[in-house]
C-alpha cells in the first residue's frame, strides 16, 4: 500500500469521529509526519479532545492528558522520582508527557514554568530529573489546546515559545449540517469506542523517516524564502518568521505533499500550509490590530502578492 | 548551485580577456582623440579589473581608484612624479575653475583636467558594468557585439583602422561567450567546476575557434560594398574648404589612382576669371594608365624656370603674335597657376618663378623655393590652331617613327582585356589618318548608348579594368570615365595620348569693361585628352558626352587652310553651345576622382526618401504584427514546436509559451496565483481538462525534478488544442 493511501485511511478514520473537520485532520497528520506538534486554538466543546483520540486510536498510539490547571507543577508533566524504602532507592515515576501522543489542554491555564517543562520536552523529546535523561518513545507528538478567549487567570506563551509549535490550527465550529450530523452520531454508543487502528506505529515511524526524502526544488526554497522575508519587511509587522519559521515551512510541505501523494513540493503546498505555519510566529504591529488584521490575513495578503516560482532556477 | 564563480584559475581567465577587450574600446578612442597617455589609462583599467577579481571591498577600491586619478592628473599636467605642494595646488586650483564653470553651467570653461576626470569615471563605470556582467549574470554577449559594432563604425567612419583589431575582437569576444556559457551551462547542470574538468570541456570550444579563424581568415572575402569614406572624412575635417572638390586633391597631390564611384557637386568657387572668351584651364596632364586610374611616371625632366613675363613653352605654342590677356583671381589657395592653351607668358605682383616640369605639364609657383600661393595673376595667351590639311596628312604610317620619347604615351598594363582593342581597331576602321582615327574614337561615345551620370557609378572591383568596365559593362559614367577611355583607346592604336585634368571655362556672372567674368567652382573640374597628330603636334580632345571643349571652338573657325571642308563641319556641330554645359557643369566636379564619402553621402542623399520611408513601413508593420500577434503566433509556434526534439526542455519552453498565450488571449495569472490553480481556472473557462494535465505534468517536471517523466508527444495534442484556442 502506497503511503497516501495509508494516510488516507487515517484520516478517514477520523473522520468517522470528527464530522467535516478533514483539513484539521490533515494538518494534524502533517505536524505527526513532520514531528511537529500543534497548537489547537479555539473555544471549548469543538472536539478538539475527540479529534486528537481518534488520531491516537487510528494509528494505535498510547494516548496521554495532561489538563493544565494553575497550581500543575513540572513534576506532574515529566515526571518524578519516589523512594522506595524497600531496596533503599529513587524509581522514576514516569509523568504523563511519556507518551506517544500528548494533549495538553489549556496550556496557558498553568504557570510559566510548567509550560517551559513540556516546552521543552517537546522540543528535545526527552526529559531530565535528578540529572537522569529519559527519552520519550517515538513517536512523540503533542498538540496543545489553548482557549483564546479567557484571559482571567491565564499565562499566554511567549513568542518564542510559540515558535516551538509547527502548526497553529482553529478548529471552528462545524456548519449546521455537520452539527446535525454530530447530534445524530452520539444518539449511539460514543463512536470513538469503536475506532480501530490503521495504521502501525512502526509503519508511523517509516512514513516519517520517508518525509524526508520529499523533493523540495530549488524554485520553491526561494519562494519559501521569498515568503518569510516579506513578513519582515511587511509595515504591519513587528516581529517576522524567523528562518525556524521557514523550516518548519518546507517541512511541513514535505508532509504535506506526501499526504498527496507526491514526491515533491509544489508551490500549492507551501501557499496552503503557509499561514498555519506562520500565523503564530508573526508578531503584529498594533496598527494592524486596530485595522482588523490578523497574522493570517496578513500572510495571505503576502502570498496574493509575491510571485509564485514557475519557471527552472537558471544562473542562479 | 556549485559555484564556477568560485573557481579563481577560470574566473580570472575571463578578467583577462574581459581586460583585452576593454583595451580595444580604449585603443581607438585614445588614438582618435589624441588624448595619449594610453598605457596609463589600460593600467586604470587592469587596476579596476583585478580588484573587482579579487573582490576588494568597495571602500578600498573607490579611494585607491581615487588617488590613481589624481595621480594621474598630478603626473600628466603637472610633470611632478609625486605629489608635492604645488602639485596639490593645481588640483585644487582646477577643482574649483571646473566646479564653478559647471555651476555657471559654462560648459566651454571646464578645464582639461575635468575631460580628463570624466573619462576615468566613464572607465569606473565600464569596468564595473563588465564585473557585473561576467560576476554575476555569466554573460557578455551584449557588450561583446557592442564592441564589435563600435569598432566596425570607427573602422568605417573614422581614420583608425580595425582592420587588425576586429579580428583581435571576434577571436577575444568568442573566446569569452564560449567560456561564459560553459560557466551557465556547468551552473546550470550542477556540474562540479574542477580546474581540469573545464579543461576538458574547452577544448571544444578552442578547436572551433582556432578552426573557424583560421578557415575565416583564409577564406577569400568579398569587396566591401561601399568605398571607404574615410578619405572624405579626413579631407573635410583636415583641410577645410578645399578638400571636396578634384582640384583640392590635384593641388595637395592626392592621386588619381583609384577612379570611379558618384560623387556629390560642390559649389563653392575656385576662381575668377575675366576673358574675352572661355576657355578650358590646364591644371596638369598624367601618363601612366594602371587598370584603375592615373599615375605619373618617374620619367625625369628638365624643369624650367621661368619667370614674370618670360615667354614659356608648352607643347600648345600660342598661334600667333597678338595676345589675349586674363585675369585670374583665386578664391582657393593653389601652389600653381592654372592656364589656357596657347600660353605665352605670366605676370603677377609678386616676385617668383613659375616652374614647369614637362612631364606634369603644370605650373608651380615658388616664391624663394617655397610654393606659393597666388591671388591673383595675369595670363597672356593665344589659341592653338590647327591646320586641316596637315591633319589630313596624318599617316597612321607616321606613328611607327615617332622618337622613342613618345614612348611613354602609348603604355598601357598589360591586364588590359583584348576586347578593348578590338573595339579600338573597330572604332578606328574606315579612317586612315590619325586625325580622323583620333576623331572616331571622340564620337564614339556620343552614338552608342553611352550615358552621362554622377551617380551610381561603378568603381573596379580587384580584377577589373576601369576602362574596360566603361565601355561594355556600364556605359554610364562623367569626364574620368570619357578621357581615360578615349586614352587607352588611342593607345591601343598606337596613337600617343594623355589624360589631362584642369576646369572647364565655368560660368559668366559679370561683365567688365568688355570682359566676361567667368566663375569657375569646383563643380568645373574636368579632364579631357590630349592626343599626338604627327606631323602637327599635340591637339586637345573632349570625349565627354555634353561638354563643348574650349579647343574645339577654335579648332572648327580657325582652319588654317580654310578649305570648304564640308566634312568638317559635323565635327563640332554637336554641342548646343549654352544649354549643355549647364547640366555638366555640376557634374564636372568628379573630374579629380570623387572621393568614397561623397560617393556614400550620394548614395545616402540619393536614397534617403526611400530608406526613412522603407524603415518607418518596416516599423509601422513590425508594430501592427505584433499587436496582432495573438491570432498568428499559434500558427507558427505550433509547427515549430513539432519539429523540435521531443524532451523535457521543449515541453517546458512549450508551456511557459502557453502561459504567455492565454495572458494575452485575457486569462491573467496574477503573481500569487499558482499554476494549479490556474490551470484550474483555464480549465473551467474552456471547459476542458487538459491545461491541468498539462500542468501536472509541467509540475513535476519543474517541481519535481522529474523531466523523465514528461512524455511531450502524448502532451502535444493537448497543448496544441490549447494553444490553438489562444487565437480565437
Amino acid at each position: 500500500m502506497k503511503a497516501t493511501e495509508r494516510l488516507g485511511k487515517v484520516i478517514d478514520n477520523i473522520e468517522k469521529v470528527i464530522i467535516g473537520k478533514r483539513e484539521i485532520a490533515e494538518l494534524s497528520l502533517v505536524a505527526l509526519l513532520s514531528h511537529g506538534h500543534v497548537l489547537l486554538e479555539d473555544v471549548p466543546g469543538v472536539g478538539k479532545t475527540m479529534l486528537v483520540r481518534a488520531l491516537a486510536k487510528s494509528v494505535g498510539a498510547d494516548f496521554k492528558r495532561i489538563q493544565f490547571t494553575p497550581d500543575l507543577l513540572p513534576s506532574d508533566v515529566v515526571g518524578v522520582s519516589i523512594y522506595n524504602p524497600k531496596d533503599m532507592q529513587f524509581h522514576f515515576r514516569p509523568g504523563p508527557i511519556m507518551g506517544n501522543i500528548v494533549l495538553a489542554d489549556e496550556i496557558n491555564r498553568t504557570s510559566p514554568k510548567t509550560q517551559s517543562a513540556l516546552l521543552e520536552a517537546m522540543e528535545e523529546a526527552s526529559v531530565t530529573t535528578d540529572g537522569v535523561t529519559m527519552q520519550i518513545p517515538k513517536p512523540f507528538f503533542v498538540m496543545a489546546t489553548q482557549n483564546p478567549i479567557e484571559y482571567e487567570g491565564t499565562y499566554p506563551l511567549p513568542e518564542a515559545q510559540l515558535d516551538r509549535f509547527l502548526l497553529r490550527v482553529k478548529m471552528g465550529y462545524p456548519t449546521r449540517e455537520e452539527e446535525i450530523e454530530v447530534l445524530t452520531r452520539s444518539q449511539s454508543i460514543p463512536p470513538i469506542e469503536e475506532l480501530e487502528s490503521v495504521l502501525t506505529l512502526e509503519e508511523l515511524l517509516k512514513l516519517q523517516e520517508e518525509v524526508r526524502t520529499i523533493r523540495v526544488d530549488d524554485t520553491i526554497r526561494t519562494y519559501i524564502v521569498e515568503l518569510a522575508t516579506q513578513t519582515r519587511r511587511d509595515p504591519y509587522v513587528y516581529l517576522g518568521v524567523s528562518p525556524r519559521g521557514s523550516i518548519a515551512l518546507m517541512k511541513a510541505a514535505q508532509a504535506y505533499a506526501m499526504l498527496k501523494g507526491r514526491d515533491y513540493v509544489t508551490p500549492d503546498d507551501v501557499q496552503h500550509l503557509a499561514k498555519f505555519v506562520f500565523g503564530h510566529r508573526i508578531m503584529l504591529r498594533s496598527e494592524a490590530r486596530y485595522d482588523g488584521i490578523t497574522a493570517e490575513e496578513l500572510t495571505e495578503r503576502i502570498i496574493a502578492k509575491t510571485r509564485v516560482p514557475v519557471q527552472r532556477l537558471v544562473n542562479q | 548551485m556549485t559555484s564556477i564563480r568560485k573557481n579563481k584559475v577560470f574566473m580570472g581567465l575571463l578578467y583577462i580577456l574581459v581586460f583585452l577587450l576593454l583595451s580595444e574600446w580604449l585603443r581607438p578612442v585614445i588614438e582618435l582623440t589624441a588624448t595619449g597617455h594610453h598605457r596609463l589609462f589600460l593600467a586604470f583599467v587592469a587596476l579596476g579589473l583585478v580588484m573587482a577579481f579579487f573582490d576588494v571591498p568597495w571602500w578600498i577600491t573607490g579611494p585607491l581608484k581615487l588617488f590613481y586619478i589624481l595621480w594621474f592628473i598630478v603626473y600628466v599636467y603637472t610633470g611632478n612624479l609625486f605629489f608635492t605642494a604645488e602639485s596639490l595646488a593645481f588640483v585644487v586650483e582646477q577643482a574649483s575653475i571646473s566646479l564653478s564653470a559647471l555651476f555657471s553651467q559654462d560648459w566651454q570653461a571646464t578645464t582639461d583636467v575635468f575631460r580628463t576626470v570624466l573619462f576615468f569615471a566613464l572607465l569606473w563605470m565600464a569596468i564595473y558594468l563588465i564585473h557585473y556582467w561576467v560576476s554575476f549574470r555569466l554573460s557578455i554577449f551584449l557588450f561583446y557585439l557592442l564592441t564589435v559594432i563600435f569598432v566596425a563604425v570607427l573602422d568605417t567612419f573614422s581614420p583608425y583602422s580595425g582592420d587588425a583589431a576586429i579580428v583581435r575582437i571576434m577571436v577575444i569576444g568568442l573566446l569569452l561567450a564560449g567560456l561564459l556559457h560553459l560557466a551557465r551551462w556547468m551552473e546550470r547542470h550542477g556540474a562540479a567546476a574542477k580546474t581540469d574538468k573545464l579543461l576538458v570541456f574547452s577544448i571544444p570550444l578552442l578547436l572551433l575557434l582556432v578552426s573557424s579563424t583560421a578557415f575565416a581568415f583564409y577564406l577569400p572575402k568579398a569587396d566591401p560594398i561601399w568605398p571607404d569614406p574615410v578619405p572624405y572624412i579626413t579631407s573635410y575635417s583636415g583641410k577645410g574648404g578645399v578638400g571636396q572638390g578634384g582640384v583640392g586633391r590635384i593641388g595637395y597631390g592626392v592621386d588619381d589612382s583609384q577612379l570611379g564611384g558618384s560623387f556629390v557637386s560642390d559649389d563653392t568657387t575656385v576662381f575668377r576669371a575675366e576673358a574675352e572668351e572661355g576657355q578650358y584651364w590646364k591644371v596638369e596632364v598624367k601618363d601612366v594608365y594602371t587598370t584603375k586610374g592615373w599615375e605619373l611616371s618617374e620619367e625625369d625632366a628638365d624643369e624650367q624656370l621661368y619667370q614674370n613675363g618670360d615667354e614659356v613653352t608648352t607643347d600648345f605654342p600660342p598661334a600667333g603674335e597678338e595676345r589675349s590677356s586674363a585675369l585670374v583671381d583665386m578664391q582657393l589657395p593653389f601652389p600653381f597657376v592654372l592656364y589656357p592653351y596657347g600660353t605665352a607668358s605670366f605676370l603677377m605682383e609678386e616676385t617668383l618663378d613659375y616652374r614647369y616640369d614637362p612631364v606634369q605639364q603644370r605650373f608651380d609657383t615658388l616664391q624663394e623655393n617655397t610654393a606659393f600661393e597666388p591671388e591673383v595673376y595675369e595670363v597672356f595667351y593665344s589659341e592653338p590652331s590647327y591646320s586641316l590639311t596637315a591633319l589630313r596628312e596624318t599617316d597612321t604610317q607616321q606613328l611607327a617613327e615617332l622618337p622613342p620619347e613618345y614612348d611613354r604615351y602609348l603604355q598601357l598594363p598589360d591586364e588590359l582585356p583584348d576586347r578593348v582593342g578590338e573595339l579600338a581597331e573597330e572604332i578606328a576602321a574606315g579612317s586612315d589618318t590619325v586625325y580622323g582615327q583620333a576623331q572616331a574614337v571622340e564620337r564614339y561615345f556620343g552614338t552608342n548608348g553611352f550615358e552621362y551620370s554622377q551617380s551610381d557609378i561603378a568603381v573596379p572591383a580587384e580584377d577589373q579594368d576601369y576602362v574596360d568596365q566603361f565601355l561594355f559593362e556600364t556605359q554610364r559614367g562623367y569626364c574620368d570615365n570619357f578621357s581615360t577611355s578615349m586614352v587607352v583607346l588611342l593607345r591601343s592604336l598606337d596613337i600617343p595620348a594623355r589624360w589631362v585634368k584642369g576646369f572647364n571655362e565655368g560660368e559668366v556672372i559679370d561683365t567688365v569693361d568688355g570682359y566676361d567674368v567667368y566663375e569657375v567652382t569646383n563643380n568645373n573640374a574636368h579632364s579631357w585628352v590630349e592626343a599626338y597628330m604627327p606631323g602637327v603636334g599635340w591637339m586637345m580632345f573632349e570625349p565627354t558626352i555634353g561638354f563643348t571643349g574650349a579647343s574645339s571652338i577654335d579648332f572648327d573657325l580657325e582652319i588654317d587652310t580654310s578649305e570648304p571642308e564640308e566634312e568638317e563641319m559635323p565635327d563640332r556641330p554637336e554641342p548646343e553651345p549654352e544649354a549643355q554645359p549647364e547640366q555638366p557643369d555640376t557634374g564636372a566636379g568628379a573630374d579629380a576622382g570623387p572621393t568614397a564619402g561623397e560617393r556614400f553621402l550620394a548614395f545616402v542623399s540619393e536614397q534617403a526618401g526611400k530608406l526613412i520611408a522603407a524603415t518607418i513601413g518596416l516599423l509601422l508593420f513590425a508594430f501592427m504584427l505584433f499587436k496582432i500577434r495573438k491570432k498568428w503566433m499559434p500558427k507558427v509556434l505550433i509547427p515549430y514546436y513539432r519539429r523540435k526534439e521531443a524532451d523535457a526542455e521543449t515541453f517546458e519552453k512549450a508551456y511557459l509559451r502557453l502561459l504567455k498565450q492565454l495572458e494575452l488571449y485575457g486569462i491573467k495569472r496574477s503573481p500569487g496565483q499558482t499554476l494549479r490553480s490556474y490551470a484550474e481556472y483555464v480549465d473551467s473557462f474552456y471547459g476542458t481538462k487538459e491545461m491541468t494535465e498539462l500542468t501536472a505534468a509541467y509540475e513535476k517536471s519543474v517541481y519535481g525534478g522529474d523531466a523523465q517523466s514528461v512524455d511531450w508527444p502524448k502532451l502535444k495534442e493537448s497543448w496544441e488544442n490549447l494553444i490553438n484556442r489562444t487565437s480565437g
